[in-house]
């Protein structure tokens, strides 16, 4: 499959991957340059592959308070809301975004582009409620304008002021160039800026738009050392259906005050049980990249495995996230094998880097 | 992509200078373009044997791991330390200054193997397909 940004991406001799099924560009000229181009100025990442399923109808605040963890009763139009959808053991089936865009009439969930089928299925299994469901993830673009020069390139292309867009909220807009376009002032980067859903038709300009006024075109690849430096989790890598949020340390986008929702009571009786493992950051302290699968050890005894692991661009050593037992601590040493060397390391709770958010 | 004459390469993109009964041994330019940003270089100790085909060194991009193989059995007389703290210089200067190890050949034969520039050429041409 591709993205209605393909061309653009070829046009730019992007280096080209099967990201499930997905031909997209994984980096440009280099994930160095992209990654720092993001973290210093402004960087432009095509999210297209990402899914966008509304939910509208009589009862579907009531559905959607039951298949997601967060109270989306009290959401306003604008809001939005990093959440779950748990299965009954509580294990993570997808992370999303709730986009509130009618007060308990409409709402759009943005799901991870390899679960979209999965995500489609589960929702329309649980719909008692009878709420309607429409996927408009192929006539959908999402287009991520990252970094701290975001505004000013929001400014030029579009006449448009992020200061006066908060964090986690969104806008509708209609531009003359571009159609309706949904600004929301999130992301997946920690360089702040904002995501942009329009219609598939309307992308390249807006795209080309924001390259000539000076953003990096980003690949996956550093949307991945971007991601990873915050410590957002990956769905498929350090989060799915076998751990909770509880255990990926996401207790934020669980809401337990909230009636009855699917993998409530599994939450709760791991809260009374205790865990066993949680995900934690891991910072190398020597020379060495840690990666998915490598084994974490503490006097010699297996503690862990790291979920998701690079270098980090801008602290020059290596990071992961890692799923730990409960004999370790935040500012332990531990040491990572690397093939067959044992690598210091220091336990962290991510940020790995300080982000440049504004609220 | 950058394929210098007079140098030999293996299927698994490395090339191959001879130096008399050494050969010196790197990555080539398609190598590093596939890879990306390399972030790390490490070889097996100076001094130890190597089977053709074996693993000499790991070289890893910012994505993915891999391996660098020996063309030829022999001793490795050198590596290219340099590599150890600026592993940067192989998307740099691939055929030049990140040149990775530099083996005394068991057989000077086993070179036979080997491609030329050319055969090389057409090599990437056909595994593009």
């Amino acid at each position: 499959m591709k993205t209605s940004l393909y061309p653009e991406h070829v046009k730019l001799c992007a280096r080209i991957v099967d990201f499930h099924g997905w031909d997209m560009p994984v980096w440009y000229t280099g994930i160095k340059d992209e990654h720092m181009a993001t973290r210093e100025s402004s960087g432009l990442f095509d999210a297209s592959h990402m899914g966008e399923i509304f939910v509208s109808g009589k009862h579907c605040t009531a559905f959607l308070n039951r298949i997601l963890t967060r109270d989306v009763s009290s959401m306003k139009p604008g809001k939005v809301y990093y959440t779950f959808f748990l299965n009954d053991k509580a294990g993570i089936i997808d992370d999303l975004t709730v986009y509130c865009i009618e007060e308990q009439e409409r709402y759009m969930l943005c799901v991870n582009a390899s679960n979209i089928p999965v995500d489609l299925n589960w929702i329309h299994e649980q719909n008692k409620e009878k709420a309607v469901i429409e996927d408009k993830s192929p006539q959908t673009a999402l287009i991520a304008l990252q970094g701290p020069g975001s505004a000013e390139i929001l400014k030029t292309c579009m006449d448009f002021d992020l200061e006066d867009l908060r964090y986690f909220t969104f806008c509708k807009i209609n531009s003359p160039e571009y159609g309706d376009l949904m600004i929301s002032k999130t992301g997946y980067t920690g360089a702040g800026g904002v995501e942009i859903f329009l219609a598939a038709e309307n992308s390249s300009p807006l795209w080309r738009s924001f390259v000539d006024a000076g953003a990096t075109p980003c690949g996956l690849g550093a949307r991945d050392t971007l991601r990873l430096e915050m410590g957002y989790p990956l769905h498929g890598n350090d989060i799915d259906e076998t751990t909770t949020p509880l255990e990926a340390q996401l207790d934020f986008a669980i809401d337990m005050s909230k009636n009855d929702f699917i993998g409530k009571e599994s939450l709760a009786a791991q809260t009374s049980k205790g865990l066993s493992r949680r995900l934690f950051g891991v910072e190398l302290l020597e020379k060495g990249i840690p990666r998915q699968g490598y084994h974490c050890l503490k006097a010699g005894q297996e503690v862990g495995i790291i979920t998701s692991g690079s270098i980090s661009p801008v602290l020059g050593h290596g990071i992961a996230l890692a799923y730990l037992d409960n004999s370790v601590h935040e500012d332990e040493e531990i040491a990572v094998l690397v093939r067959s060397k044992l690598i210091r390391a220091k336990v962290k709770r991510p940020p790995f880097v300080k982000g440049t958010i504004s609220k | 992509m950058k394929i210098p004459e007079g140098l030999m390469y293996t299927q698994d993109h490395e090339w191959a200078k001879i130096e008399k009964k050494a050969i010196r041994v790197g990555i080539t330019d398609h190598a590093q373009s596939e890879l990306g940003d390399i972030v790390f270089v490490e070889f097996i100790e100076k001094g130890s044997h190597i089977t053709a085909g074996e693993s000499l060194g790991t070289i890893e991009s910012v994505k993915a791991v891999s391996e660098i193989y020996a063309p030829v059995s022999g001793t490795i007389l050198e590596v290219n330390e340099l590599l150890l703290d600026t592993p940067e210089l192989v998307n740099q200067d691939c055929y030049g200054d990140a040149w990775m190890a530099l083996i005394e050949m068991d057989d000077p034969t086993e070179t036979d193997n080997l491609m030329n520039a050319k055969v090389y050429g057409e090599f990437l041409s056909a595994e593009a397909k």
